[in-house]
């Protein structure tokens, strides 16, 4: 790029910009901490810090069962998505076998399917299977995606091949080749599967909202949807104030394991948001 | 060396299982739910194209797509122009502090939609929201920023701006900094000036990452849902009725021969949307 150096105004256009990102964060996190009346009568002072809007929404909102839920699916999809998708990327990236390129075809071609085509006729299929309001229903669709597949055929295949044929001369079977010779090779491949894996699925929300209408397996994300309607639904009852100060406890909550771990591992999120444009 | 062969098999079976199972099953019998008219309980009957004309024929559908399409013009060329803009700032070698705006920009790209939607409910609120609150120190009416149908497309379209937008500059900033340096020089030299050189450079070798930027966020766009589900509802008078959720509404309505028949619809516009932006973005040399 060019080597002029960069003027007082693009700093100010950057700060400027950076401040217009952070701040409904900021909001968001220090109103959460205020007294609710308050939340109303003046939102640009700080005020408190009093816990109480994070007491009435745990007491309110089933906010522990959602995180629960949300790390379980996590934990199954998570680990699926962990151990299949390389595995699929390695079948492709380094084997020659009949049918490769077609089936590899099937995989692109499923990266277009946008995700609201398959809700109506996914929900029926749950419900024919007795899976509504169950965790598999959660879990299963979508545990084995097309994306991760391609990303990790990329990483992958720029392994070179003595790597893996001096592996099966030392005697690996094909599953040791994977294990002991390109896992450990791909690791800040796999640390970026890991991070946006999570990203998506703790933030996924359309199928979570279809597949579960019982509290038991709500996820976080539709047991946040809910106290959001119970406030448009509530608007002239008396305690407006209170919800919007649990509504803010509860966004601040569950903002914030993302935000902790996006902040410790940054790079990684880069890398996994940048594998998806080297596809186009 | 059996295993040698069989093995690639065995590796990509746990995809198209799972793709089997809840991809082609699911996407043939849409095909077929899509042709016949059942409300989710007792006989389905065969209605033939009956749901697609239903659609192509109702003025909620098209009001859907529409309100959709402006989203889009809300959204997408705003996204452009100013995560290019972000995009050439950071990309500058000399920039201090890089790595902090990024992680500013990015930030909201991590946060859960359905948390900010909460965010922007209380934000964005006529009475008590922050947004008034500020307008109002300044003597300025208060907006009904959610409950007018002119201002509830602009909010949410701002909290998807909001959301993506650091998504947008990476991917934009990755592009840029696949550029040579040894071409401004070049230019430089040639006298070019800046403006020329951002018009004349730079926006056509960042144009595979707009591009693909266009793309998925065309897909975004029309697919949008959470934004509206949580923060209005589809209201005022259904000004905020995406495409995405007028899908939804048949569920809700249990009509799910127009809700199948809806969702191929709308794969075909977004297909054809998608590749309309690919060739008109397409480098001129047509190496892709």
């Amino acid at each position: 790029m060019r080597h002029t150096r960069p003027n007082a105004a693009h700093y100010v256009v950057l700060a400027v910009l950076a401040v217009a990102f952070l701040y409904p964060i900021w909001w968001a996190i220090s109103s959460s901490f205020k007294p609710a009346a308050d939340i109303i009568a003046d939102p640009l002072a700080l005020g408190g810090p009093t816990l109480d809007n994070y007491r009435a929404m745990f007491a309110d909102v089933p906010i522990g069962t959602g995180f629960a839920n949300t790390a379980l699916v996590l934990a199954v999809k998570g680990a699926m998505t962990m151990i299949f998708c390389p595995l699929a990327g390695h079948a492709f990236a380094k084997y020659t076998f009949p049918g490769k390129n077609a089936l590899f075809g099937v995989v692109l071609l499923t990266l277009m399917l946008p995700t609201l085509v398959l809700i109506i006729p996914l929900l029926l299929e749950m419900s024919a299977l007795g899976w509504v309001n169950t965790y598999q229903a959660l879990i299963l669709p979508g545990s084995v995606d097309a994306f991760s597949i391609f990303w990790m055929r990329q990483v992958i295949a720029a392994i070179p091949d003595e790597l893996i044929d001096a592996g099966r001369v030392d005697g690996a079977s094909e599953l040791g080749v994977f294990t002991r010779v390109v896992l450990p090779v791909i690791r800040p491949g796999l640390a970026a599967l890991a991070v946006l894996t999570t990203m998506n699925v703790y933030n996924d929300f359309v199928w979570p909202v279809v597949a579960v209408n019982d509290t038991a397996h709500q996820t976080l994300q539709v047991v946040l949807s809910t106290l959001a309607q119970n406030v448009t639904g509530n608007r002239v009852g008396a305690d407006f104030a209170t919800v919007w100060g649990e509504l803010l406890a509860a966004g601040s909550i569950a903002m914030l394991p993302l935000l902790v771990i996006f902040v410790l591992l940054q790079r990684h999120f880069i890398s996994g948001i940048l594998a998806g444009s080297v596809k186009g | 060396m059996r295993s040698a062969r069989l093995s690639p098999y065995l590796f990509i079976a746990p995809f198209f299982a799972v793709f089997a199972a809840f991809g082609v099953y699911p996407l043939l019998y849409a095909l077929q739910l899509s042709l016949t008219r059942w409300r989710g309980a007792g006989e389905a009957h065969w209605v033939g194209l009956g749901n697609y004309l239903y659609l192509l024929t109702s003025p909620d559908f098209w009001a859907s797509l529409g309100n959709s399409a402006v989203m889009w013009l809300l959204i997408v060329p705003v996204q452009v122009v100013a995560g290019l803009g972000a995009a050439v700032l950071l990309a500058n070698a000399k920039l201090r502090l890089r790595g902090l705006f990024r992680v500013a920009f990015i930030a909201p790209f991590v946060t859960p939609l359905v948390a900010m939607a909460q965010v922007w409910i209380v934000v964005f609120d006529q009475d008590y929201g922050l947004v008034n609150h500020v307008l109002g120190l300044f003597g300025l009416p208060a907006v009904g920023w959610l409950t007018s149908t002119v201002w509830a497309k602009p909010t949410l379209a701002l909290l998807f701006l909001w959301k993506t937008t650091g998504f947008a500059i990476i991917i934009l900033l990755a592009g840029l900094q696949a550029v040579p340096g040894g071409v401004y020089e070049a230019a430089s030299i040639d006298g070019a000036s800046r403006w020329r050189q951002f018009w004349s450079l730079t926006v056509p070798l960042v144009r595979r990452s707009t591009a693909f930027l266009v793309v998925v966020q065309t897909l975004a766009v029309f697919q949008m849902f959470a934004e509206p589900f949580v923060v209005t509802d589809g209201g005022p008078y259904g000004s905020t009725t995406t495409a995405g959720l007028y899908l939804y509404d048949h569920i809700t309505a249990s009509d799910l021969g127009t809700g199948a028949a809806n969702s191929f619809l709308l794969v075909l516009l977004v297909f054809g949307l998608s590749l309309g932006a690919v060739r008109l973005l397409r480098p001129k040399d047509g190496a892709s």
